[in-house]
């Protein structure tokens, strides 16, 4: 199992909370940076096949039908599984029949758009514009076309957002259907428009009590929570996203992306001239032993299923419970072992970064 | 040959420019080129420089033309801060004369009394100086006045200049020569010389700063450390131009330093005199008395295996620190470490940065204690060093606490709100004279334990800057005191008990408690932080527990970026020492010391 991932690093607005690489859009370099893409593709490329491709950004769809033809030129080298996954991240307002036509018939599969809210407070915080009749539209058009996954982006713990805010932004959200829901709670980074500014998070238990919130809801409404932040409903579980959170392998291509081929870790240059002048690669690493086991719990406790004792032993010819202190964590219910896999307390989910410091 | 030599020291009240004018001398004296030149030239620590303050005495010789004669003039800088008056009383020791600073703009303040004081007790000629002349508020003649009228100079007594721009600078040198004193001619011409400092080198042992009082000190000579009576053979001696310069001989009047190769720290006493083994003198010279330490903490290793290294390191730092005395100690919470003895805060703060610095281990100090005297029922009377010593209060007859007089110099317009404040740490009020017509010199004694913590920061903020204060220990008086623990999550934290005065303790508890409330993170449960006297619980917070810990989103493959988040927690977690089941930062147990403005 391989996957691929490939960064667009343009945007036509700037998000106050985004601290993904990205650069507002510019015809001139648009072209010049899928030229470098398709240099990077074929130097780096071991024509493997591979089972999932994500596109993200930045704002994939911001590329015009030229820029796209490119793109998509560029992946047909790319070999591809019979049972392949193909996600495109598109931005509401960029939704159009031929776009979406054009990503049917060059394989996409998968439509994951960033709504984020349908609140008009939250949006504004974000510095972003969605409207729900827009919505329903546009995911009706997708389907209609042939695209039968559709993943939803929403966001919460949005300074001054209440839980009333979080239900009816949910409530609208359900209406829609999605295949998949991947939430956010805001996070403060640096280097991001809202860095400039003081603002302080909201309080740690609303946050939790809108995680719980969401959990709950969703359940309720036959939706499977399969990672910390992630939701589908049966059968359409990210690939794409699954593979990371299983420490296997992908290449990541594109200005500022990451990759993990033949045990070394790699980070793409942020800086775009850098990348045009074909200097990609910024620093590499090869994970040892170790590094990797403890990967595989920093990834892999993210699945709510947890981590297959057996894969873990498959994987490093080594019990799990051998290399990290699992049991005094099963004891006191840090940890539960269930029909072969572990996993963390569905209770202490939100805090599992405490759980991982005992291990690591 | 001693009537070439001059031996002075400068004194002064912190700020007055005292390195400044000692950089000028160096300077117009040619004992260093204008190339090496660098400001505060005569701190060699980094910690003075970064923070404009001299710790350390250091002596130098320069060579001065007057009259077609040379002179050998022996400069000795000093600390201003009350903290380190011990170190301006070594030096005094080893001087004849004295450079009494005074800053132009500011007049005499509290410090310029206390170490006039301490040079007329050592029986020096002092020089009156008015510094900082050049800028543009020197009031120089109402600074002439307050030396005429308070300090009783007389007007041509008083040199004017610059240590800036080096203006008077000569006529100060000139005087030096004409006014102070040769160093004392012993006839016997018998090997006397008076220890004033010693540090650790550690490629040659120990090095000892030395007054040749008489006689010599030659290269392979055999010297009779006299208190100790250790014999050892010179190795190498010279002296400081300021850069360190070997010579074959210490001639009577000189002021330099001697590597004997002593491994033995405990063989040399500052204060002790150094004679021949072969010809000795009988009577060592008078020395000075050791000075006393007047607070305590508790400094324990973050690393519990660093506790030797933690013995070496104050070891090392007490060769040229007489004032620092230190004995092992156990806490419940901290574990091995060692009660610390010292002057004052200012001492307390630079040993403790030193240590981290210098030999690079963290520490935890806990929140310093005066001495108490106590007296048991039974009769029986004991020193309490900090607040884990003090019996059950069944046993306890009476407590007495150090009192200090103090002297408080400010501008007449805040006499009001000082007043207010001295009264308010349970100060006695002696006596108010008047400097002049605008600025005040109140006295009144105080507990030391109350400008141990926060009277001088209230002192400073209240009189917007303007006040000096300046105290020595006077005596003990009885108080109604009682101590205070402090419990984390049901656990008494022995390292984190205080003694307070009975009417302050609900005050000192609540804040305590909520400073503990921001300094400790969230735990996984909710942590009570209680202050209590006896069993009677007086404040209350809780820290709330932690409810979110997890890194939110986990896509686009940054699995690096995560990592490093996760070790980040990781490092701050082993910092933190572990007290029961809560996790709590080593500035927790300073917490007791810090006010909420």
């Amino acid at each position: 199992m391989k996957s691929l991932y490939i960064h667009i690093p343009f945007c036509n607005h700037i998000c106050t909370y985004c601290d993904f690489c990205k650069h507002l859009y510019s015809y001139s370099n648009v072209l010049k940076y899928l030229n470098q893409l398709e240099e990077e593709v074929k130097d780096r490329y071991n024509n493997e096949v591979l089972d999932t491709i994500y596109i993200g950004g930045g704002t994939p769809s911001v590329l015009n039908m030229e820029e796209l033809r490119k793109l998509f030129n560029i992946i047909s080298l790319i070999k591809l599984n019979k049972n392949y996954e193909f996600t495109f991240e598109c931005n509401v307002n960029d939704i159009t029949e031929e776009l979406i036509t054009f990503l049917y018939k060059n394989k996409v599969n998968r439509i994951s758009i960033g709504v984020e809210s349908f609140n008009e407070n939250k949006l504004k915080f974000m510095e972003r514009y969605a409207n729900y009749e827009d919505v329903e539209n546009k995911m009706n058009m997708i389907r209609r076309i042939g695209i039968n996954n559709i993943n939803l982006d929403l966001m919460y713990a949005i300074p001054g957002e209440t839980l009333k805010d979080l239900e009816n932004d949910l409530k609208l959200f359900l209406k829609l259907k999605p295949d998949h829901i991947s939430t956010y709670s805001l996070i403060l980074e640096e280097y991001t428009k809202l860095s400039n500014k003081e603002i302080l998070p909201i309080d740690e238990e609303l946050e939790l009590n809108m995680y719980n919130y969401i959990r709950n809801k969703l359940k309720r409404k036959k939706y499977i929570h399969y990672e910390v932040s992630n939701f589908c409903l049966s059968g359409k579980e990210s690939i794409h996203n699954l593979n990371y959170w299983n420490n296997l392998e992908y290449y990541g291509f594109g200005l500022g992306a990451h990759g993990y081929i033949d045990g070394i870790r790699y980070e793409n240059t942020k800086n775009l001239d850098e990348y045009l002048k074909g200097n990609y690669v910024y620093k590499q690493e090869i994970v040892g032993i170790r590094e990797k086991q403890e990967n595989e719990l920093m990834l892999g406790f993210r699945k709510i299923k947890g981590i297959s004792l057996q894969e873990f032993f498959d994987k490093y010819q080594v019990n799990m419970q051998e290399v990290f202190p699992i049991k005094p964590l099963l004891k006191n219910k840090d940890l539960i072992y269930k029909d072969g896999y572990i996993y963390i307390n569905p209770d202490k989910i939100y805090i599992m970064n405490e759980i991982l410091l005992k291990m690591i | 040959m001693n009537k070439n030599i001059r031996n002075f020291s400068i004194i002064a009240h912190i700020d007055h420019g005292k390195s400044t004018l000692a950089d000028r001398i160096l300077e117009i004296t040619n004992s260093v080129s204008k190339h090496d030149m660098k400001e505060q030239l005569l701190d060699s620590m980094d910690i003075e420089r970064e923070r404009g303050i001299t710790i350390k005495l250091n002596a130098v010789e320069l060579k001065y033309n007057y009259k077609n004669q040379e002179y050998i003039l022996h400069l000795i800088d000093t600390p201003g801060h009350v903290d380190f008056s011990y170190e301006v009383s070594r030096s005094l020791a080893a001087c004849d004369g004295a450079i009494l600073i005074v800053d132009a703009t500011q007049g005499i303040e509290a410090q310029t009394f206390a170490n006039l004081y301490l040079a007329l007790n050592n029986n020096l000629t002092i020089i009156p100086v008015i510094n900082k002349i050049d800028l543009p508020n020197a009031n120089i003649e109402k600074v002439t006045n307050e030396l005429i009228d308070v300090l009783g100079f007389k007007k041509e007594e008083i040199i004017l200049c610059s240590g800036k721009t080096g203006e008077g600078v000569e006529n100060l040198l000139n005087a030096i020569v004409e006014r102070i004193n040769p160093p004392k001619y012993y006839e016997d011409n018998l090997l006397r010389a008076l220890i004033f400092d010693s540090y650790f080198d550690s490629y040659r042992g120990v090095i000892v700063s030395v007054k040749v009082a008489s006689g010599e000190i030659k290269l392979k000579d055999k010297i009779k450390l006299m208190s100790t009576g250790a014999v050892y053979e010179v190795v190498e001696l010279g002296v400081n131009t300021p850069k360190e310069k070997k010579l074959d001989k210490l001639a009577s009047g000189q002021v330099g330093w001697i590597n004997a190769s002593i491994k033995s720290i405990d063989d040399v006493n500052v204060g002790d005199t150094i004679t021949s083994e072969i010809n000795p003198v009988s009577i060592p010279l008078e020395g000075y008395k050791p000075m006393k330490p007047m607070v305590y903490s508790g400094l324990f290793p973050i690393e519990p295996n660093k506790f030797e290294n933690l013995r070496e390191a104050l070891e090392k730092l007490k060769l040229n620190d007489a004032a620092l005395v230190y004995e092992p100690v156990t806490s419940i919470a901290l574990g091995f470490g060692f009660r610390t003895g010292f002057l004052g805060l200012l001492h307390m703060e630079i040993i403790e940065e030193r240590i981290e610095r210098e030999f690079g281990i963290e520490i935890i100090a806990t929140s310093p204690s005066v001495i108490y005297e106590v007296t048991k029922t039974n009769g029986e009377e004991i020193l309490v060093h900090s607040p884990n010593e003090l019996p059950d209060r069944a046993q306890i007859k009476c407590i007495k606490e150090p009192f200090v007089s103090s002297s408080i110099f400010v501008p007449s317009e805040y006499i009001g709100p000082i007043m207010d404040l001295c009264s308010e740490k349970r100060g006695i009020y002696k006596s108010l004279e008047y400097i002049d017509k605008t600025r005040v010199n109140i006295h009144y004694e105080l507990p030391l334990s109350e400008i141990v913590y926060d009277f001088f920061d209230k002192l400073k903020s209240l009189s917007k800057g303007y006040a000096s204060f300046d105290y020595e220990l006077s005596d003990y008086k009885e108080s109604d005191l009682v101590k205070m623990d402090i419990l984390i999550n049901g656990t008494v934290v022995d390292a984190l008990s205080t003694i307070v005065h009975k009417d302050a303790a609900y005050k000192r508890g609540k804040e305590i408690t909520e400073n503990l409330k921001e300094i400790i993170p969230r735990q996984l449960f909710q942590v009570p932080i209680q202050a209590s006297i006896g069993s009677k619980v007086i404040a209350r917070e809780n820290i709330s527990a932690m409810k979110k810990n997890v890194l939110a989103k986990c896509y686009g493959g940054d699995i690096t970026r995560k990592r490093k988040l996760l070790e980040k927690q990781k490092e701050g977690k082993k910092r933190m020492k572990m007290v029961g089941s809560v996790e709590i930062p080593p500035e927790a147990f300073l917490s007791v010391l810090k006010t909420n403005k």
